[in-house]
């Protein structure tokens, strides 16, 4: 089974289309990449799967379930880390990863369990005893990824999770991605940062103008442009 | 160009945003309306300027002084009742609310040198508000005083001798009584309506400051989260939507009751402030008066004014809530509150201004479909013995917050909430 599957996928707002007719899958402990400008609609795509938004044609279904008709079941097997989002300032970061986690798994062990793995995920150490407000960027994003997969999601949905992240933290956060997806965690990533798509993907999906311009693996796109840039590849298809 | 002027022009720029101009101009409009409504009620008040007298000396000085009060332009009515009871009672004096009773024997004492006594009865009304009981007081000086100026008259053209001066300036003193919910009490009217007065300035202007508080409150709340998409990230979790609805409105509901809870310290503080016998100034001196004529709060009074300003807290947090998902960010919070505070406004000024119990329907009916006016007349009307309009009151404010309840939960459960933004259009 698909950890997920598109057809014909539509979202159409009242002047203008931000995605029109897309349609792939993504395969269970796959990584894909949404790839493309800003303003194509990847952002909107990942908020359909995620079920903050309904599909104005088309359908979406995670695991099986339909993301309108089931969007409850849905919920239950993702987690969603939208692009630049913050987190309760007043919390203490470890108090953060508690709340999170009886949220998303409304179990007290498991809970407990989560918030471990999301300590150790962080690499905040003590500093989780303080305030997020105190936090800088780069902390603050690596709670939030660590949020986003301390539930051990059966997929994780993350739009663009390296952004304003220094090159070491962007490093770690990649090294995480691909060690859970190992363990059979399915990622749907977006982001601009063609080195980090190349390194972690196994699949990219490049976007322009709501539609999906192509669908493959790094490695035969680049053989399909006849060249080693990923970067090339993205700049003949989208202009 | 000095650089000065370009930060003066670029601050200028910053600061006189669409949002600002529109929240002025609503702010203009809801004085106007306030002025134009309160204008023309004074206007229909002051022409309701009358006096019923229950004439029992029925002598010439009597009729001499209903020709004074008529030529005063003061309405004068006579009662043919024999005490000011039945008076009181008499349904074509229902309108009434100044009486007049002149004792038999007046003119043979006044004549003969003996001092007499002239007594005015001031009605309140159940839900009298605002200047309604201020403009009745001083109706009720100014026949007092015209009534005192031609029994002086009266005394000194008899030009009686060994008269004490006291005497001849005033000899026949007014002795005032307050009318409410049929008791009656010898008190300085000016002591009732500064005493009534006290809730519609002091209270109304606490639950006026906890409702701004506490919407900005959760506004802020909802805004940030919206901004910071720690919401996205909530509405992604499998937690049922309506519980996240009910949970924000639980949290604010709990710090409104604690905002209700020292309302309530407050006003009892007030209250003992006014009546105890450690205050001094003249409505203290009248506080047995002031509660045998049942002006004094009991405890189910509280607890109906306490749920009274709850619910009505619970309205402006349940409207706040829904404007907080229409705001683009914290910063349009401003604007967005303009609506909360232009209805706020309203029901705040004009019950201060306009009696309710002379206010014309259509007044009437805007003011009592603003769920705040209920809370802000709640204290009156408990003085007044007029609880059955504040339980009609909550009980509306109940239905208004189950609505706007049930809207906010409908935004939530739909993509509403992520893709409806209440935006003004842009100045070029």
């Amino acid at each position: 089974m698909n950890a997920l599957e598109a057809r014909d996928l539509v979202k159409r707002y009242k002047d203008f289309e931000a995605v029109s007719g897309l349609t792939f899958d993504v395969k269970e402990g796959e990584i894909f990449a949404l790839v493309g400008p800003n303003g194509v609609g990847k952002s909107t795509t990942l908020k359909m799967i995620a079920t903050l938004l309904a599909p104005t044609a088309g359908s979406v279904s995670v695991f099986g379930c339909d993301v309108v008709k089931e969007a409850c079941r849905v919920r239950e097997l993702i987690s969603y880390l939208p692009e630049e989002a913050g987190a309760y300032k007043n919390l203490t970061g470890r108090e953060y990863l508690r709340f999170m986690a009886l949220v998303f798994l409304k179990d007290g062990p498991k809970a407990e369990a989560a918030v471990v793995r999301g300590e150790d995920l962080c690499g905040l150490a003590d500093k989780l005893k303080d305030k997020i407000k105190t936090y800088s960027k780069g902390m603050t994003r690596k709670l939030l990824i660590a949020r986003a997969v301390m539930i051990a999601p059966r997929l994780a949905i993350l739009d663009e999770p390296t952004s304003g992240l220094d090159i070491v933290n962007g490093y770690e956060v990649r090294k995480t991605i691909k060690r859970l997806a190992g363990e059979g965690t399915t990622f749907l990533i977006s982001s601009h940062n063609m080195g980090e798509i190349e390194f972690l993907s196994g699949r990219i999906g490049v976007m322009n103008n709501g539609r999906m311009l192509a669908c493959d693996t790094p490695a035969a796109l680049k053989r399909r442009f006849s060249t080693d840039d990923l970067e090339e590849v993205f700049i003949r298809l989208t202009q | 160009m000095s650089i000065f002027l370009v930060l003066v022009r670029k601050e200028v720029k910053e600061l006189l945003t669409p949002q600002l101009v529109v929240s002025i101009a609503a702010m203009l409009f809801v004085f106007h309306v306030i002025g134009r409504s309160v204008g023309s009620h004074n206007k229909a008040s002051a022409s309701r300027n009358g006096v019923v007298i229950v004439d029992l000396d029925r002598s010439a000085l009597s009729r001499r002084l209903s020709a004074a009060l008529s030529r005063a332009e003061c309405a004068v009515t006579h009662s043919p009742a024999r005490d000011i009871g039945p008076a009181l009672a008499a349904p074509e004096h229902d309108a009434e609310s100044s009486f007049m009773l002149v004792p038999a024997g007046l003119e043979r004492d006044l004549a003969a040198g003996r001092q007499s006594h002239v007594a005015f009865y001031s009605r309140f009304r159940k839900n009298a508000s605002g200047l309604g009981p201020v403009m009745a007081a001083s109706r009720t000086r100014k026949t007092l005083s015209l009534v005192s100026g031609e029994l002086s008259s009266f005394v000194m053209e008899r030009r009686l001798q060994g008269l004490s001066p006291g005497f001849v300036k005033d000899p026949a003193p007014a002795r005032e009584f307050a009318v409410i919910g049929g008791r009656v009490e010898a008190v300085p009217v000016s002591h009732v309506v500064a005493f009534v007065q006290s809730q519609s300035y002091f209270f109304p202007m606490a639950v006026f400051f906890i409702i701004i508080l506490s919407a900005q409150m959760i506004m802020t709340a909802v805004a940030s989260e919206k901004e910071n998409k720690t919401l996205e990230t909530l509405l992604s979790s499998p937690i049922d939507r309506r519980m996240l609805v009910l949970s924000k409105l639980t949290a604010s509901a709990f710090i409104a009751a604690v905002l209700s809870g020292g309302y309530m310290l407050g006003m009892r503080s007030f209250m003992s402030g006014i009546v105890g016998d450690a205050a001094p100034g003249a409505a203290s001196s009248s506080g047995p008066a002031l509660a045998r004529l049942g002006l004094l709060i009991t405890p189910s009074g509280y607890l109906m004014i306490g749920l009274s300003v709850l619910v009505c807290i619970l309205c402006a947090l349940a409207m706040a809530f829904i404007l907080g998902l229409l705001a683009e960010d914290v910063k349009s919070i401003q604007a967005m509150m303009t609506p909360l505070v232009m209805v706020l406004m309203l029901s705040y000024l004009l019950p201060i201004f306009i009696d309710m119990s002379a206010a014309n329907d259509g007044i009437k009916l805007i003011l009592y479909a603003i769920p705040f006016t209920h809370a802000f007349l709640a204290p009156q009307n408990v003085m007044m013995g007029n609880g059955v309009q504040v339980l009609w009151g909550i009980a509306y404010q109940a239905a208004v917050f189950a609505a706007f309840v049930a809207l906010a939960a409908r935004l939530f459960s739909g993509e509403a909430l992520l893709t409806l933004r209440l935006r003004f259009p842009k100045v070029r």
